[in-house]
């Protein structure tokens, strides 16, 4: 067996085991352990997610958050119970108020309106580029909170949405989540990964060597909005109730920071980054005692702080959980893959 | 993660040897946004809990405070009810300010069939979309914005009325829709001379002044339905525009702010609200003294004395169960009448969750927040 094989062997162990162990919590766990296990999942949701874009285009994006609200609140309303819409919605049209739609075409549809947001924003954000861009996508992060605290017939305004039916389990979560790391894994051991890298390496040479910058920025973009969109259906069927406030700045940076640690580019780190930012201050939470809240958020600044210093790239830099790392070439799993921007530091241990 | 899972596991081995306490979650955003008014709540219940057991404790065992943070966060918060509930196996949950953390933590408690004694958020419709398991400790919106108007047209004369609302919250647009419905059942609809809105942050009411100058008679009083951070922008805002009248508002309006940025404008301002910590009553005073003992301050607002009337409830309805089962404690929480609290008189109404509770009114006047009545609408 070839390493790639034996990569691709490693990936679907490696799912049906996520798979096995989410029907394991569902059918036994303690509802604390089935919880933490559900939102670990989320988070690797969004972080892979937003790696298709920040890593493999090398595009700073802050507005993933946006397309959570836009799937989270389409969601939501695809699948609101009937007999509360009238009480809850009132202003409403009649094809609204009787069309309750099954839990995954509602996911579905939640994360193709987040595409469709993400195409029609595209062509105008994704002409800018480094920290314009950046502030680009923070104003999508702006736009759709304030969309969703002025739509008052739409999304009951700052007050939000409560009642929404608990639909999310563990297997809906992970299940999505192997999709998204499968998703994201072709992309980037495919041609088109490859033009992605070279748009991150340099997008000016890239366009001058006949890349349609546009296009494949664009197609990342949707993609990488599609999965969000979808991961705030889930979020919306897990907790029950949406406002604004939770599509903000502190789940856009928790995100971010979870992407950085892990490797920015690397899907094993962004998996990594998701479930280690996301139980370790948990864990920490357990040293805290009647006079010292706040300790786990401090002793998480110092494990981010201790991290930047000693690995500066993230936990595992651009690499890959993989068996067939040790090959040369050009491809993204290789060692010209492994060149970082120049907005990047270099990073001297990679493959 | 193997090892990280096996550190969630772990407590759940340990706490069964505690069995020999009560056991009590106190669920509340002690650090991040809400802060100003959690931490004071969970003070409270923490201190209720230790004088508790100063006096001899709970069906003779003592009560386990277990307070786990929300940071303000709603995936922090609803894990830490988990927490609470799953791990540390806690037979009550007291805790929360906040309306929108209550509707997400709540289906917590719920689904666990533990008690959530919700301790300061007033939307009227909580115990009613959580489930059975929630009790409210404050009044309802609609208790307190009927009590206000009640105390305007009775005590302050008020016949005709201009409304003011923040479009932004679930709270401030109840708090309209139950005023304006109060004052037109007593008044008629004639009394609300005319109705104008903005959304939380706005810095400048000039154009609604503008609106509200244009009118050919000026309202006996202006009722401003906000929150606190608003109270005193409006004040100021309106009373330099000339307007005198009777300025009323609910419990958003019980903030420091008035008196600190509208100063001696701030006249003349009435609103509703849980309690006053200046007041005479006797089980104020002894509360006050308390925390004051406890914790070097006094208590810094009315959801500290929320968060300690909310342990009380508890401890009055285990109590009455004779039992610290989760189950007989909902109901002696629902069976409860007449319990005096240091925020006021609870009873539930059967079926109801809600307290009928009298509502305190303050007044400002001379810099300071004077008690005026209180009304049981």
């Amino acid at each position: 067996m070839t390493r790639e094989r034996l990569d691709t062997v490693l990936y679907w162990l490696l799912a049906a085991g996520a798979i096995a162990v989410a029907l394991w919590a569902q059918a036994g766990w303690n509802n604390y352990a089935v919880r933490l296990l559900t939102y670990s999942g989320l988070y690797v949701i969004l972080v892979v997610s937003l790696n298709i874009v920040n890593g493999f285009v090398g595009i700073f994006s802050l507005g993933h958050i946006g397309f959570m609200a836009v799937g989270a609140y389409v969601s939501a309303l695809a699948t609101y119970p009937l007999a509360r819409r009238p009480a809850t919605f009132p202003t409403l049209p009649e094809w609204f108020q009787s069309l309750a739609l099954p839990y995954p075409v509602a996911l579905l549809l939640g994360g193709a309106a987040a595409a469709l947001v993400a195409a029609v924003i595209g062509f105008p954000l994704l002409r800018l580029r480094g920290h314009y861009l950046a502030l680009g996508s923070l104003a999508l992060l702006v736009i759709v909170e304030q969309l969703a605290v002025n739509l008052h017939p739409v999304t009951r305004g700052s007050r939000g949405l409560a009642g929404i039916p608990m639909l999310t389990t563990p297997l809906w979560v992970w299940a999505v989540a192997v999709v998204v790391v499968y998703v994201a894994a072709r992309i980037k051991s495919s041609g088109f990964g490859l033009l992605l890298g070279a748009i991150r390496l340099d997008d000016v040479a890239a366009a001058a060597s006949g890349v349609r910058l546009t296009r494949y920025k664009m197609s990342a973009f949707v993609v990488s909005a599609f999965f969000a969109g979808v991961a705030g259906g889930l979020w919306a069927h897990l907790v029950g109730v949406i406002a604004p406030s939770v599509f903000s700045y502190d789940l856009t940076f928790r995100v971010i920071v979870m992407l950085i640690i892990g490797g920015l580019g690397s899907i094993t780190g962004s998996v990594v980054g998701a479930l280690g930012l996301f139980l370790l201050p948990e864990a920490f939470t357990y040293l805290e005692g009647a006079g010292t809240h706040g300790l786990s958020q401090l002793l998480l600044a110092v494990v981010l702080v201790l991290v930047m210093i000693f690995r500066p790239n993230g936990l595992l830099g651009r690499r890959e959980l993989s068996l067939a790392r040790a090959r040369d070439g050009a491809g993204p799993g290789g060692r010209l893959g492994a060149r970082t921007t120049g907005a990047d530091r270099p990073n001297p241990d990679d493959a | 993660m193997l090892r990280r899972a096996l550190i969630f596991l772990l407590p759940m081995l340990i706490v069964p040897l505690a069995a020999a306490q009560i056991r009590i979650g106190s669920l509340y955003n002690v650090t991040g946004d809400m802060s100003s008014i959690d931490a004071p709540g969970n003070n409270g219940l923490r201190l209720a809990a230790k004088l508790i057991n100063e006096s001899g404790g709970l069906l003779g065992q003592q009560v386990e405070v277990v307070t786990v943070d929300g940071q303000t966060d709603q995936t922090q918060l609803t894990n830490a009810a988990s927490r609470l509930v799953n791990v540390e196996n806690v037979v009550a949950v007291a805790g929360i300010n906040d309306s929108t953390f209550a509707l997400a933590a709540g289906p917590v408690m719920q689904a666990a069939g533990v008690p959530f004694v919700i301790a300061g958020a007033t939307l009227p419709t909580l115990p009613e979309q959580i489930g059975d398991y929630a009790f409210m400790v404050p009044f309802g919106d609609d208790a307190q914005s009927f009590a206000i108007v009640d105390f305007a047209i009775d005590q302050l004369g008020v016949e005709t009325y201009y409304m003011l609302y923040d479009q932004a919250y679930d709270f401030t647009l109840a708090v309209r829709e139950f005023a304006n419905q109060r004052f037109a059942e007593r008044l008629g609809a004639g009394a609300l001379l005319l109705e104008d809105s903005y959304q939380s942050g706005d810095a400048d009411f000039s154009s609604q002044i503008a609106r509200l100058r244009a009118l050919p008679t000026p309202p006996d009083a202006i009722f401003m339905s906000s929150v606190p951070s608003d109270a005193g922008n409006l004040v100021q805002q309106f009373r330099e525009a000339g307007f005198d009248q009777p300025i009323l508002s609910a419990d958003g309006f019980d903030t420091p702010l008035i008196v600190e940025v509208a100063g001696d404008l701030s006249d003349g301002v009435y609103f509703s609200t849980h309690t006053s910590l200046s007041s005479d009553d006797p089980q104020v005073r002894e509360f006050v003294a308390a925390y004051e003992a406890e914790y070097g301050h006094p208590p810094e607002n009315a959801f500290a004395a929320l968060g300690y009337d909310a342990m009380m409830l508890i401890a009055d309805a285990i109590r009455r169960a004779g039992s610290a089962d989760p189950a007989a404690i909902r109901d002696a929480l629902a069976d409860t009448q007449g319990l005096d609290l240091v925020t006021g008189t609870i009873t539930y109404a059967p079926g109801s969750r809600v307290p009928t509770k009298s509502v305190t009114i303050i007044g400002v006047q001379g810099g300071e927040y004077l008690f005026q009545a209180e009304v049981t609408p």
